[in-house]
């Protein structure tokens, strides 16, 4: 390890004397967290809004989403809910932006719901679209379970039955009771990264892999400057000098996920979380980026071709795994297809980062995925390396 | 970087030499075999046999085996492609032999035996330096892992740029150096941790003149200090200059061992004394055909031409011969058979072809 750790040192000595390490480690998270401050003008770091409520109910079905749905957007700091006198006024409320929505619970919808007849909900929306989003998810779900209970009343009459009043109840309270997601979900919605902590985050792990090349590739340049026979002649274990890039590689790629944290924070207000689990996340995410970095390197047989296929892998990856288009606002398929990526694995321990109170054992999936990514990975690329340093 | 006075630069010049004066054991017999020659003094830093190593069709090492005493310089010579790089790879453990053994200041060197790799000062053919790093650093680097740290490192590494005479340039970044200057920073590091055996692998190849003769003067330096050198070359002219043996490498084999006198004697050749003089040069070459060894002797011109078994143990007499008969001489010729010749005797091809 001594050895390992002597060559590591002569590599990031080299790489801030060409200047690379300043680079790709600091100058370019610095770039890329003031480019996002220039381009993405809105970083208010929690959403937050104000939902109206028309009840031309007033019966007990209306109570339920009023009191209960609703009440939970409140209790979680996503929505202040307010009632409104009337269509009219709530439509003026949301044109002049003194809300960001307003939801309609029409006349007879408790009603509707017992004797098994259509209602309609409505949104009058404005211009906050996120606000639009949260209002139709919210009431979607709450159609969804309501479509339940009227199933039930339906069966209740077919069979020659008749649902009264708490039979309805009941059913109701089941379906709340039952359902795995209802207004929960959009708590869980809530769990996701500010746009600047997701692009920051995002830009991070996959610049990493341009920074921690520097060291995973050392190798290459050991051949082809010559000092490879010498290293090899040298009295320490082959192992040494693979390892030595490696950890070169390491350490580039967490000073440049540090800097891009600390410089998104503090110019785009990014809000990663925790600093020990971010740092966890970080060391577990360069771990996996260095492991397939020192896998890259053994593919080929010069820098040149393996800086190439660097960049390729690194976009690919990126691309896959949910950095240019986040992957909730991607189909299903590349969701899953995503999983493969580091990249994925990193986001979603950032958005789980952006909730409330995130625990170690929240993030602790993705950080064992990670290490995982980046012991295999890494394992495959040593044991390639070893017969380029190990005497034929 | 003058440690000791260089010599002449090669044996053809027009002048007397005295034999080069050496504390090292009798040398062993000429061979022509592959089996080591023994070291005769104690333990030898090095000493090999049966080496074999094959890259495909091609038998790049084919049943090498020499030894190396301590303080003696052993030159492999031959032609690019004959095999002497992949011979001191395999000594220096950064190939694996095929075949044979190769043993180190006493115990087995396999690519395995990392502790032993201590023993040997590796100067790869190729520069093997950053140059992005100064020379100073270069050695650091180099010095901490073969172990050397602390004051015991700063030590070394001043010593060595002393001797390479790059002192003045120790803080500069090795991409400013002229090539000789590169070639001798290449060659302190490998002089750094102060090993049994120093294993110099064409060290002059693209060198100024006068930066190869101070690498040259160096090597000597280091070999009258008593470190064992293992030198490859396919310049005739300094493994007659620093080699006490040489073997003769064509084809992955070493086709002859020994002196250099030994093996000139090999193939029969004898030396050329040539004496530009005045007086009775007839009466004085027929006193000189009488001298044992005199195998010949011609006068025309003003001068008289002899040919003889070993021109330097005869000159003495030869001259004392001569002189006595009234005969004034003016200056003095020696032409020995060189390893070139040696080489086109036994392959049939010239050194660097």
């Amino acid at each position: 390890m001594r050895a390992a750790i002597i060559i590591a040192r002569r590599i990031l000595r080299q790489r801030l004397r060409d200047r690379s390490a300043i680079v790709f480690a600091v100058l370019t998270p610095l770039f890329l967290a003031l480019a996002f401050a220039a381009i993405i003008p809105d970083f208010t770091p929690t959403f937050h809004t104000t939902i109206l409520v028309v009840d031309q109910d007033g019966g007990r079905v209306a109570g339920l989403f009023r009191d209960d749905v609703l009440a939970q957007l409140t209790e979680t700091g996503i929505a202040d809910i307010q009632p409104a006198t009337d269509v009219a006024a709530a439509t003026a409320d949301v044109d002049a932006d003194r809300a960001g929505v307003a939801i309609v619970i029409p006349a007879g919808l408790t009603s509707a719901v017992t004797t098994g007849r259509p209602a309609e909900m409505r949104i009058i929306a404005g211009g906050n679209v996120t606000a639009r989003e949260v209002a139709r998810a919210v009431v979607t779900r709450f159609a969804s379970d309501i479509g339940t209970v009227q199933l039930a009343v339906q069966t209740i009459a077919a069979s020659g039955g008749q649902a009264d009043q708490a039979t309805v109840e009941a059913a109701a309270q089941a379906v709340h009771g039952a359902s795995p997601i209802t207004v929960g979900d959009i708590a869980a919605e809530k769990r996701q990264a500010s746009m600047a902590t997701f692009y920051g985050a995002a830009m991070a792990i996959m610049f990493v892999f341009f920074a921690a090349q520097y060291g995973t590739l050392s190798l290459l340049g050991e051949r082809r400057d010559g000092t490879l026979s010498r290293l090899i002649a040298a009295p320490i274990p082959p192992a040494a000098i693979i390892l030595g890039g490696s950890l070169a590689g390491m350490t580039l790629g967490i000073v440049a996920m540090s800097t891009m944290v600390v410089a998104t924070t503090l110019l785009v207000h990014a809000s990663w979380g925790p600093p020990a689990l971010v740092a966890i996340l970080i060391l577990a995410a360069v771990f996996a980026v260095t492991g397939i970095s020192t896998l890259i390197s053994t593919l080929t047989k010069t820098i040149e071709q393996a800086s190439g296929l660097s960049a390729i892998v690194a976009i690919c990856l990126a691309a896959i795994g949910g950095v240019f288009i986040p992957l909730s606002q991607s189909p299903e398929i590349l969701g899953r297809i995503a999983t493969i990526t580091p990249h994925a694995w990193f986001l979603r321990a950032i958005d789980t980062l952006a909730g409330p109170d995130p625990a170690l054992v929240e993030i602790l999936p993705s950080v064992v995925v990670l290490v995982a990514m980046g012991l295999v990975t890494g394992a495959i690329g040593l044991a390639r390396a070893r017969r380029a340093v190990v005497p034929a | 970087m003058a440690i000791a006075p260089p010599p002449s630069p090669s044996r053809r010049d027009p002048v007397v030499h005295d034999l080069p004066s050496t504390s090292l054991p009798t040398p062993p017999a000429p061979t022509t075999g592959q089996e080591p020659v023994p070291s005769t003094t104690g333990t030898a830093v090095l000493r090999c046999s049966g080496l074999r190593k094959r890259f495909g069709e091609r038998q790049a090492v084919d049943g090498v085996g020499f030894s190396i005493a301590p303080g003696e310089t052993y030159g492999l010579l031959g032609p690019n492609g004959a095999g002497k790089t992949t011979t001191i790879s395999i000594v220096c453990g950064i190939l694996r032999r095929d075949e044979g053994e190769v043993v180190v200041a006493g115990r087995p060197m396999d690519p395995g035996a990392t502790a032993l790799k201590a023993e040997i000062g590796y100067v790869p053919q190729d520069l093997a330096i950053y140059p992005d790093l100064s020379a100073r650093e270069n050695l650091s680097f180099f010095g901490r892992l073969y172990g050397l740290s602390g004051a015991t490192l700063r030590t070394r590494v001043d010593e060595v740029l002393q001797v390479v005479d790059l002192t003045d340039r120790a803080k500069d970044r090795t991409a400013t150096y002229s090539g000789g200057m590169k070639r001798r920073l290449n060659i302190a590091i490998g002089l750094l941790h102060q090993p049994s055996l120093l294993v110099l692998d064409e060290p002059t190849v693209g060198v100024d003149p006068q930066s190869r003769n101070a690498i040259l003067t160096s090597v000597e330096a280091l070999s009258a200090a008593g470190m064992g050198i293992l030198y490859t070359t396919h310049y005739m002219e300094e493994a007659e200059r620093l080699c006490d043996r040489v073997g003769i490498m064509d084809e992955g084999k070493i086709i002859a061992e020994g002196r250099r006198r030994e093996l000139v004697a090999l193939i029969g050749e004898l030396d050329r004394v040539r004496l530009v003089a005045s007086g009775d040069l007839a009466a004085a070459a027929a006193a000189a055909r009488a001298i044992p060894g005199v195998r010949e002797a011609s006068n025309r011109d003003g001068e008289i031409d002899l040919l003889v078994e070993e021109a330097r143990s005869l000159l003495p007499r030869l001259l004392e011969t001569v002189t006595g008969d009234g005969v004034t001489i003016r200056s003095v010729e020696v032409i020995e058979p060189d390893l070139e010749s040696v080489f086109l005797h036994l392959t049939g091809k010239a050194l660097r072809d």
